[in-house]
């Protein structure tokens, strides 16, 4: 320890003795030591907590977290153990207060010099988004960057963000392919527009198939995706990666006068993997339509036509022949492709970091067709991009010291003979891996109107600041209320927003877990993909209705309206509508749909493939919509082993439950809104009894191996006794308390808007906020705009 | 955490000294411990091993072959079932989540405010991870999500591509792209010097919080310009050369059983060749119905069996499945002769899950299997669920076995009673 160091260490000592002499200090340390340092202490302290040097010193983070862990054991009444002699509850109380009452103004003290929110690194989302911004290209990166972990709430939590060596070289990875992508070496590619006839496939065989060869297309009778019977056009290949327009015309074949649906799907099919889902159409009986849709593609990438909800198997058509076959079919005629769809060459993302600077024909390497960029003036104009490169990526103005490192290695390989392109790439890259740049930058207090531009378009975009924001930043007048209200405007209507409406929605609905279970197929053999897609697109529609339109936000709880088409309005029973087009849709009486809580989606995330759980869900309800999470089940308690051979139903077995004291507490909270939502199965379709497996696999009406389990009963009586018979019921009381909704839901933006979440001293704020939203009418679109009036927001 | 030997000694006492210091044993014959290569795969079953069908009735050295073990029947002697583990602080709410503390023991995986700590294996990459061209392997069924974990709890994400890491051990690139890889060390050395110059100058504006970010930054650049100097020294030593195909990767993400097969391959591979000493592999746990005969549902759905005889019978037939691919493994490392031993003598072959049990989300008893590795083995080995030893006391065992001097991790209070190295 070196001397200064040690002045120090000897400062805190003393203080901490000073503390120590304090009233309430002596308190603790009789508490401590009459009923916690005997187990808390020595070589191997229980629980690896060690209370007998506890000083009174919240302001380390180390010391702090050891006082959050006495706080949790203290309130949970964990601790001391039930078989030691337990002090009484109000000195349990008194020293929860102090401990309560220390904390908060530790924090209050460390958030005045540091903040409340820590250094935030991007996560990965909006480091694929901010590359795409910062250098016009559009990469997959999904194989370099890891996932991030998100143990709870949301993954750009600045807390959790954590880097790795392993990370720090997938960031240089993905720097040189990103630069390799902006940065063009070659000639322009040829354009591709053709028209290809689905005839001419080698997918579709005219003879002894499931395809009937007609005068003007083919016409698709089955589709077996597992044994690779689908139309696959072999004859498009994308020869260089962009934008491609598509065109497909087609219509229903012998379909009734009825639509009919396809899918098509792009990749290079040489993976599982590499195939995704482009988006579910329709085409009327008989007469042609033509659909449009215009789609990145990567290199070597195809499509796939795959015709939906054909009732015959390939075996049955095959036996009748595709030639006499009768039943529906979907006619494809031709597939018009377009593109790369290129604004210039070479292309915007190339001219944003080289200017007009000419490119040259490379002498020497291998690959004779390879040009690069080339100087007259190499560390001037050097200078000139990094510096340029260096302010957007650091979202900023830069100063000489900011690129003089870059600059300098810039510099060295130029003497080392590098070529300019090949030196000023280098030091494109150095600025892709820098701190600047993977980390936000933000000042204790107020944020700087820099930093603010930052947070707003990490909110609301999930990417970098646009050239207007960064703009109205150096003239120091994003702050003004009326600037920022026009920002919001703005911003929410630009095409990015859809990041906020993806990455909001997909955490705090948990819709990112839509596949983490696959229904029993037996059970639910309804449940496919298509009806998958729509429940996703339902509430991702809402929400931007709720929000476009500042719908008050107790539409989350209930609403009349909702986004349908015919896939999803046959699966929650409401007639009248067809196609695959997804359509706002008023709800008729009796539907027990409306609001979130009643999607497919969210009924689907919260439950696994097989059972529900009303612990699950009602847990989910009270943390996501309610605000209220329950605390964490005691350690030693097991989840209720889960019996769907149709014996008991989950009531019965969660009623014994109920009837021990310590687990009514919570479960008389918890149960309520998951007992509404057992009016729901798995995939959330509606029920009045469980279903449950057929004995010696008879099947029912439908052909389902199902039989009617046990009758569901969805009432029950929330903690202060009022009682419910279903949903529609619980709905209706807890739209009482819109004010809990609201804060709630501000809550959760402020914690996914600045990266962490808000604590106790940011109650006033928040408070603020629920009354602002009051006098306009809980208008979602108005919570966003006072969010972001907030101190919360607009301080680190 | 490298504690002084002399503390080490202090702290764990004789007893628990003597296994590891046996390792030191001078004998002429054999190799000095330093020589003898010792190794350790650490296998994830995601969704858990059915208990019923996992663990025997009986404990001991007499224990009778559960249908699961009878499946390794031919390993008896060279395997410990242990019975009773479990890891601190786990909960059936977070029982997926728990699979990021599976080889970290932290409490709490999936609460807010979790973070994370270091994994069995990179903690034995930090003493031996230099002896090898990989450190370590971080290996997954499916997905970058794995069971190794940095220092400072940042996840290392897994490959689960087995082509893509049979060329990184074995293929060597042609002379220009060699050329090339070693122009892009190079200049990325550069970066990250440039990057700390950076970081440096900000360091001295930022709270002390931040700054504890910061740190983890300059750490990372430091760790991975040190990887890349090593790099650089093994990018001019030629690849070892092995008689076998690439593999070519398998594209059902439903054929849970063939991905592991290659995964498992591939594992014996880079451990013959020493390309590796310390492999990681995070078992698929698919939500699709994976091809074998008599199964119909996925695999995740199966687990949530709820009873169901139908679901039951089928969980048995992937799981007997997954125990065939774990038996090919274990014979493949007793086929491979090193020295005057086997590979499997000096691999510990760890297999587990953060499940006890998957329909309830139990985290409780874990099913725990440890093969090989030079543990005198042939016992089930039960401890008492209800008031279980840390599973990290395992790992302590695990590790010292790999003559690395420790005497705690993770939740760990000593090594795990009733398991001893052979003499």
């Amino acid at each position: 320890m070196n001397h200064a160091r040690r002045i120090i260490y000897l400062i805190g000592m003393f203080a901490g003795m000073l503390l120590r002499a304090h009233a309430a200090d002596a308190n603790f340390h009789g508490f401590f030591e009459r009923h916690c340092v005997k187990c808390h202490s020595g070589e191997k302290p229980k629980g690896d907590l060690v209370l007998d040097n506890l000083t009174a010193d919240f302001a380390g983070k180390a010391s702090r977290e050891r006082w959050d862990r006495v706080l949790e054991q203290l309130t949970s009444g964990d601790m001391p153990p039930k078989d030691k002699p337990r002090p009484p509850a109000e000195e349990v109380k008194a020293l929860a207060d102090w401990i309560g009452g220390r904390v908060a103004s530790a924090e209050t003290a460390r958030r005045s010099a540091e903040g409340r929110v820590v250094m935030r690194r991007l996560n990965r989302a909006e480091y694929a988004n901010t590359v795409r911004d910062l250098l016009g290209v559009e990469v997959d990166l999904s194989d370099l960057l890891p996932p991030d972990t998100s143990t709870s709430g949301f993954d750009n939590s600045a807390e959790l963000l954590h880097t790795s060596s392993y990370l720090m070289r997938s960031y240089l990875d993905a720097a040189s392919r990103m630069l390799d992508e902006a940065i063009v070496n070659t000639q322009k590619p040829w354009l591709l527009k053709k028209r290809f006839d689905v005839r001419e496939e080698r997918s579709v065989k005219a003879k002894g198939s499931v395809y009937r060869h007609v005068d003007d297309g083919v016409a698709i009778f089955a589709v077996w995706e597992s044994a690779n019977i689908r139309v696959t056009m072999w004859n498009f290949r994308s020869h260089v990666r962009g934008k491609y327009r598509f065109r497909i015309s087609g219509y229903g074949f012998q379909s009734e006068g009825k639509p009919v649906n396809f899918h098509v799907n792009a990749g290079t099919f040489k993976e599982v993997t590499e195939e995704r889902l482009i988006d579910y159409f329709a085409v009327p009986a008989n007469t042609a339509k033509v659909i449009e849709f215009t789609e990145q593609l990567e290199p070597e990438n195809r499509v796939r036509i795959i015709a939906d909800g054909l009732p015959a198997l390939p075996p049955t058509v095959e036996k009748i022949g595709a030639d006499k076959y009768t039943g529906p079919g979907l006619v494809i005629q031709w597939m018009d492709v377009e593109g790369p769809l290129l604004e210039s060459w070479p292309p915007p993302s190339h001219k944003a970091i080289f200017g007009d600077l000419k490119q040259e024909r490379v002498p020497g390497t291998g690959d004779s067709a390879r040009f690069e960029v080339v100087s007259p003036q190499p560390v001037a104009d050097a200078e000139r991009i990094l510096r340029d490169f260096a302010r957007r990526a650091f979202r900023r103005p830069v100063t000489d010291e900011d690129i003089r490192p870059f600059l300098a290695r810039v510099k060295a390989r130029l003497d080392q003979k590098y070529s300019f392109e090949q030196a000023v790439r280098v030091g494109l890259r150095a600025i892709l891996v820098s701190p600047d740049f993977l980390f936000l930058r933000e000042q204790a207090n107020a944020l700087d109107d820099f930093a603010l531009a930052s947070r707003l378009s990490y909110f609301l975009w999930s990417s970098m600041p646009d050239e207007p924001l960064l703009k109205l930043a150096a003239e120091k007048r994003l702050h003004e209320p009326s600037v920022l209200h026009a920002q919001v405007e703005r911003m929410l209507g630009d095409a990015k927003a859809k990041a906020f409406t993806a990455n909001f929605t997909g955490q705090w609905l948990s819709l990112r877990a839509i596949d983490a279970t696959l229904p029993d197929r037996t059970l639910y053999p309804e449940y496919d993909d298509m009806l998958k897609t729509a429940m996703l697109k339902e509430t991702s529609l809402f929400f931007d209705e709720v929000l476009a339109r500042d719908l008050p936000l107790t539409n989350f709880v209930s609403s009349d309206f909702t986004f349908l088409n015919a896939r999803l309005a046959k699966h929650y029973g409401i007639p009248g509508i067809e196609g695959t087009e997804m359509r706002k849709v008023t709800l008729p009486p009796g539907t027990h749909r409306g609001g979130v809580l009643t999607m497919g989606s969210v009924l689907k995330v919260t439950a696994n493939g097989t059972t529900t759980s009303p612990v699950i869900r009602g847990a989910w309800v009270l943390e996501r919509i309610l605000g209220t999470p329950p605390p964490k089940p005691p350690a030693d308690v097991e989840a209720i082993e889960p019996d769907i051979r149709g014996a008991t139903t989950i009531r019965e077995q969660l009623a014994k439950h109920r009837k021990v004291a310590s687990c009514a507490k919570c479960h008389t909270k918890i149960d309520p809104p998951g007992f509404a939502l057992e009016s729901f199965d798995v995939i959330g379709g509606w029920r009045e009894n469980y279903r449950a497996l057929s004995n010696n696999g008879e099947k029912d009406a439908k052909g389902r191996r199902v039989r009617q389990g046990p009758a569901v009963d969805p009432g029950d009586a929330l903690p202060d006794g009022r009682h419910f018979h279903d949903v529609d019921e619980y709905k209706k009381l807890i739209l009482e308390d819109k004010d809990q909704l609201a804060r709630c839901l501000a809550e959760k933006l402020l914690a996914y808007s600045t990266g962490a979440s808000p604590t106790k001293s940011d109650k006033p704020h928040i408070e603020t906020i629920v009354r602002n939203l009051h006098d306009k009418n809980y208008g979602f679109r108005s919570l966003i705009h006072e969010v972001v009036c907030s101190p919360v927001f607009q301080s680190k | 955490m490298k504690i002084p030997r002399r503390t080490f000694l202090r702290t764990a006492g004789i007893s628990l000294a003597l296994p590891w210091l046996d390792a030191f044993a001078a004998d002429p014959k054999r190799p000095s411990a330093d020589a003898v290569p010792r190794r350790m795969i650490c296998i994830c079953a995601p969704l858990g091993l059915h208990p019923d069908n996992f663990f025997p009735q009986k404990t001991g050295r007499d224990y009778d072959l559960s249908p699961y073990l009878e499946i390794l029947g031919e390993f008896r002697d060279d395997m410990t079932v242990i019975s009773g583990l479990q890891h601190a602080g786990m909960g059936s709410s977070f029982a997926h989540q728990a699979s990021a503390s599976f080889l970290t023991g932290v409490p709490g995986a999936g609460r807010p405010g979790f973070r994370n700590a270091i994994s069995l294996d990179q903690f034995a990459a930090e003493q031996i991870g230099t002896k090898t061209r990989f450190p370590s392997l971080a290996l997954s069924g499916e997905g970058a999500g794995g069971l190794s974990w940095t220092r400072t709890g940042a996840l290392i994400p897994a490959d689960n591509a087995p082509s893509k890491v049979f060329a990184r051990l074995f293929l060597e690139g042609r002379a220009d792209e060699v050329q090339e890889q070693m122009r892009r060390l190079d200049d990325g050395r550069s970066i990250l010097d440039d990057v700390s110059v950076q970081a440096k100058s900000m360091r001295s504006t930022l709270g002390s919080e931040d700054r504890d970010k910061l740190d983890e930054y300059l750490t990372s650049v430091r760790e991975l310009e040190q990887r890349m100097v090593t790099d650089e020294s093994w990018a001019k030593k030629p690849k070892p050369k092995v008689s076998v195909k690439p593999p070519t990767d398998i594209t059902n993400a439903a054929d849970l059983i063939g991905r592991t097969r290659l995964l498992f391959d591939l594992t014996h591979l880079a451990l013959q060749t020493d390309s590796t000493r310390l492999i990681t592999i995070m078992l698929a746990g698919s939500s699709f119905a994976p091809p074998i005969p008599g199964v119909t549902l996925g695999h995740h759905d199966l687990s949530h069996h709820g009873k169901d005889p139908r679901k039951l019978e089928q969980l048995k037939i992937v799981e007997i499945e997954t125990m065939k691919t774990v038996r090919d493994l274990l014979a493949k490392l007793r086929q491979s002769k090193e020295d005057s031993s086997t590979l499997l003598d000096r691999t510990t072959v760890f297999l587990g899950s953060n499940l006890g049990e998957s329909s309830s989300h139990s985290t409780k008893n874990l099913p725990v299997l440890l093969a090989g590795g030079g543990f005198r083995h042939g016992q089930h080995l039960p401890f008492d669920p209800q008031n279980p030893p840390p599973l990290c006391n395992l790992f302590v065992s695990m590790l010292q076995r790999m003559g690395i001097e420790t005497a705690r991790f993770g939740t760990s209070t000593g090594m795990l009673t009733g398991l001893d190295a052979k003499a």
